[in-house]
């Protein structure tokens, strides 16, 4: 089929750069730091109570909050690059029906998304339960709470990376996009909480610790439909964008 | 006998504004099958944005641009129907040259060993595993003209496919464009390298501030001078242009007239008195012509 020749091309344009290597090596540094934290940090008072219980560990290893950033900021650069380097006119050229160009891209995006949030969320639990070795507590998170863990870095990152795509399709210039997905992700939603508390429950970091098990603020349903919101909303308005504007 | 494509590119009355600015201006040409048909006009004469309005990259505000009948959106098969090569950098520069086509084949279904074979005949394979970033603008141009031959169609549309190409590129060029030309192809290409497009192009269409100048048979529209070499050339002069010539000095005694024909020429001397010396047809340059062509519509305007 026509469509999935053109995701499966937009998917080695992604992993046909070295960027990908660049955020595996920071998944790489974040674990290594939380290793060294589990294993030798403690709390104010010089115990381990933060590792003491099995809430405790899983809140540790829950990577979905971190996964919506990186992945946006995947997202971003990956899409803004393919504007900015004009490569985007191929994509065109092979597909001029701009929105099944646009849905190949952002399915790609999507799909590595996913695969970034799940390979965090695996090398952070795997940091967590080396950390644990050098500590007098066992590893207690029980095998359906790493798998929820799992999965929800992983639609974390997928929704973050479309997200982050989105804004790289809307202002196509890789700083200026960068920017606008920190001002979106980490920026304005303090700030939302600090104008209007009741948001705190929507906002991208609440919503993958619900989703993660870590955070009853919301229902899971509730949160998975939210944190995918984040995501359809600035795409779509990108894909609205994209059929309008002319490839310059 | 060649066989002829079936694709002749059509611009019919197209119209590009942007912002009130008008960029191409109810512009209308055609290029032919089986020729190759250059595209020129000075930096800034609406060329390349005609390229993106003909491959549905840009909108047209007015008017339409069809390949074979059809707008590029239109076509089964776009990729298989034309090649382009618009933009001389389009390149992701931490991808190799061979990833680059590699994805055009994902994308379009075209058998990975074609990606090789173009990347041979443009003779970059042995740059083919480097970044992009690191080609020179020539490979980079030869690697734009890969991608637009990975699925060898008979419509080829190049936006200044020569800048940056050693004489071996251009000579490959050249003989690759002549040769899809004489296979009944159909051959467009936009450069400001005047001498390449003489020695290349069939047809011509020339545009200076997004309007046509002139279009035709190269051989014909530099043919379509006289000489005329006299004594009296001030009296001449006058009374070609009151014939409606277009009327150049070469040299003191010579004049070169434009717009009137031989014969006609002839019957003005006679008719002033004036003694002709020499009266024959005057072959320009191209370059001669470019300047009188985009000079004469800055003039009018």
């Amino acid at each position: 089929m026509n469509w999935l020749r053109i995701v499966r091309a937009e998917m080695h344009k992604l992993t046909s750069t070295k960027m990908p290597l660049a955020f595996l090596t920071v998944f790489v540094v974040i674990g290594a730091v939380t290793a060294v934290a589990v294993a030798y940090g403690t709390d104010m008072d010089g115990s381990k109570t933060f590792i003491s219980t099995a809430l405790d560990q899983q809140s540790l290893m829950a990577f979905a909050t971190n996964s919506v950033v990186i992945a946006a900021l995947f997202g971003t650069i990956a899409v803004a690059r393919e504007y900015g380097h004009g490569t985007v006119v191929l994509t065109f050229l092979t597909t001029p029906r701009r929105s099944q160009a646009v849905l190949a891209q952002l399915a790609a995006i999507f799909a590595a998304g996913c695969a970034l949030g799940l390979i965090g969320a695996g090398v952070s639990a795997g940091s967590v339960a080396i950390g644990l070795t050098a500590t007098d507590y066992g590893f207690m998170v029980s095998a359906g709470d790493l798998v929820r863990v799992l999965a929800a870095s992983a639609l974390a990152g997928g929704a973050g990376a479309v997200l982050g795509g989105g804004i790289g399709t809307l202002v196509r210039n890789t700083g200026g996009a960068v920017t606008g997905t920190i001002l979106l992700l980490i920026i304005l939603p303090p700030l939302a909480v600090q104008m209007a508390s009741e948001t705190a429950s929507w906002v991208p970091n609440t919503l993958a610790n619900v989703m993660s098990g870590i955070d009853p603020s919301v229902g899971v349903g509730a949160a998975i439909a939210a944190i995918l919101a984040w995501a359809i909303v600035p795409a779509t308005v990108a894909l609205g964008a994209v059929l309008r504007r002319d490839v310059v | 006998m060649q066989q002829q494509s079936e694709y002749p590119l059509v611009i019919d009355r197209v119209t590009k504004s942007y912002r009130g600015t008008t960029v191409v201006d109810d512009l209308s040409f055609a290029a032919r099958p089986g020729r190759v048909t250059g595209f020129l006009g000075p930096n800034g004469a609406g060329k390349s944005t005609t390229m993106k309005v003909l491959l549905g990259l840009a909108s047209a505000t007015q008017g339409r641009a069809t390949i074979g009948g059809k707008s590029y959106a239109e076509l089964s098969d776009p990729t298989g129907i034309v090649g382009a090569s618009v933009e001389a950098d389009a390149f992701h520069p931490g991808r190799s040259g061979r990833n680059h086509l590699r994805i055009l084949a994902d994308a379009t279904g075209t058998p990975v060993e074609r990606v090789d074979e173009v990347l041979e005949f443009v003779e970059l394979s042995h740059a083919a595993n480097r970044h992009a970033g690191a080609y020179s603008l020539g490979m980079k141009q030869r690697l734009g003209l890969a991608a637009a031959l990975l699925r060898n169609p008979p419509v080829l549309v190049l936006d200044e496919p020569g800048n940056g190409l050693d004489p071996q590129g251009i000579r490959m060029l050249r003989n690759l464009l002549r040769a899809r030309a004489a296979e009944g192809n159909t051959v467009f290409v936009s450069s400001h390298l005047l001498g390449e497009v003489e020695q290349l192009a069939d047809d011509v269409v020339v545009i200076n501030e997004g309007r046509l100048v002139t279009q035709g048979s190269l051989a014909a529209l530099r043919q379509s001078a006289s000489l005329v070499r006299t004594a009296s050339p001030d009296v001449l002069h006058k009374a070609l242009v009151a014939a409606g010539g277009g009327v150049d000095a070469l040299d003191p005694d010579t004049l070169v007239v434009r717009g009137l024909s031989l014969d006609r020429i002839g019957e003005e001397a006679f008719h002033t008195g004036v003694v002709l010396h020499e009266l024959s047809r005057h072959t320009d340059s191209l370059e001669d012509r470019f300047f009188a062509w985009t000079e004469s519509t800055e003039r009018s305007n």
